[in-house]
């Protein structure tokens, strides 16, 4: 007999079904009407899923704080910068690099990354077929945070290996989880690799400065002072984790979505003007980023229910973004959305750094894909496997042409 | 109509500029700046769009004003 999931009596939720992969909003949907403040059975800790309280929450980092190295356990020697950090040290390292990553700034690589993803298309165009994640998920925004940081392509294995190494611990070894133990130990590795390959760019640009983001930290002052070599590394850190498996997760959330809604494709094909709104509601409809954490600094109350002090609170960014309260037909997709006030790059202080990064990459992906592969579909007889916490569709096998 | 940013909640989610470019514009951190606070009836659309699209709530809208 099937669980309850969630079950409204205990308010007891299991974020990492894997039923619920492909399709959370009906979960989403119990949370927020009957335990608004649910515990997740994975973790043991508070799971906050209406808009409102999700909002409220991330706009009072002095209440839930982000420093929560410790907790996370991601092969860091120190907090990553700025994720980890709370205001008013974190405003100052915004301060720096908002500035690097500004919708201006990320719109100068757009024709780099047009040409990366065309690069990728070539490459599988002709056979009729592709495994999306593999072949174009993962690879593009790879492509773009390696230009971004000014570091050569040829590096991309290593930076796959680490990152993987980190994020989903057992999938070189190809299973979905690995005991605690050994994961930390795989993260601690990885974490040694990332510190040293870092290091020895910085050293580099150091000695010889470039036109590129690494250089700019380098030779950045806050206050006055120079970045720490540490500051640097943390830094990094944080871009090596952020910044590649949340757009691979909204690529193949997005390219899946379109691949099973014919007519909502056809509609964004035909007129490409709706692919930036196709972007922005699909980002609120799938949120592949399903949540973020905050540790308690206080206990509080919140629906009746005591969170304590110390607890890791997971804002659930998707339910939010489903929240009929604040959405009209929320359970519809509308690319032409007038009011979109979708939360998946987070809210408050912590608005994530890349995403007018992660938008521009997708603007440009989905033009591409669809100028030069309007029509395709799941491949017949495949299923697609959604991976949890960030939804990465790692199986997306997808067909077009006569093999459609 | 008049349109107002409030700079403490604004942290550059970036949907006003992008919605209503020729009202909204963005300073080097990517955080929104009015071109013009007396909204002509021309932008009215941009205003509305850019104070229904701020996830942060920062954008307000005034009716009137000359």
């Amino acid at each position: 007999m099937a669980t309850r999931n969630p079950d409204p009596e205990t308010g007891r939720v299991n974020l990492f079904d894997p039923e619920i992969g492909a399709d959370p909003q009906p979960v989403y949907a119990t949370l927020r009407s009957k335990c608004p403040v649910a515990r997740s059975t994975f973790f043991d800790s508070p799971v906050i899923s209406r808009y409102e309280d999700v909002v409220w929450g991330l706009r009072h980092p002095e209440i839930f704080s982000s420093a929560m190295e410790k907790q996370m356990a991601l092969g860091t020697e120190r907090p990553m910068i700025p994720q980890q950090i709370d205001p008013p040290a974190q405003t100052r390292y915004r301060r720096l690099l908002d500035p690097h990553f500004s919708r201006r700034k990320m719109e100068e690589l757009a024709p780099a990354i047009r040409s990366q993803a065309n690069a990728l298309l070539d490459r599988f165009l002709a056979r009729g077929e592709c495994e999306f994640d593999s072949e174009f998920a993962v690879p593009l925004p790879c492509g773009a945070f390696l230009s971004l940081l000014g570091l050569p392509l040829s590096d991309l294995g290593d930076f796959l290996e680490i990152k993987d190494d980190i994020i989903r611990p057992g999938k070189r070894k190809g299973v979905p989880f690995v005991p605690i133990p050994e994961a930390t130990a795989i993260r601690a590795e990885a974490g040694r690799r990332m510190y040293a390959y870092f290091g020895s760019v910085i050293d580099d640009r150091t000695a010889s400065p470039r036109s590129d983001l690494l250089s700019s930290l380098v030779h950045a002052e806050i206050d006055g002072e120079k970045l720490s070599r540490e500051e640097i590394l943390d830094i990094c850190f944080l871009l090596l984790l952020a910044g590649l498996d949340t757009v691979t997760a909204t690529l193949g959330c997005s390219i899946a979505y379109l691949a099973s809604h014919p007519e909502q494709r056809q509609r964004m094909v035909r007129d490409p003007s709706l692919i930036p709104g196709a972007v922005e509601e699909l980002l609120r409809f799938e949120t592949p980023v399903t949540g973020v954490p905050r540790i308690a600094k206080q206990d509080v109350t919140l629906h009746g229910v005591e969170i304590k002090q110390g607890s890791v609170v997971n804002f659930l960014l998707g339910a939010a973004n489903t929240d009929g309260g604040h959405f009209e037909n929320a359970d519809e997709v509308d690319f032409a959305r007038a009011r979109n006030i979708h939360v998946a790059f987070g809210v408050g202080p912590h608005r994530c750094l890349g995403s007018h990064l992660a938008r521009m990459e997708m603007r440009v992906a989905l033009e591409e894909w669809h100028r030069r592969i309007p029509e395709y579909a799941i491949k017949p007889g495949e299923t697609p496997r959604y991976s949890l916490g960030i939804r990465e569709v790692m199986y997306l096998p997808l067909v077009w042409g006569a093999r459609a | 109509m008049r349109v107002r940013v409030d700079r403490a909640k604004c942290v550059g989610h970036g949907r006003c500029y992008v919605l209503g470019p020729d009202l909204f514009t963005d300073d080097e951190r990517g955080h929104c700046v009015v071109r013009s606070e007396l909204v002509p009836p021309e932008l009215e659309t941009q205003a509305r769009l850019g104070e229904e699209n701020c996830p942060e709530g920062a954008i307000s809208l005034e009716a009137g004003g000359r």
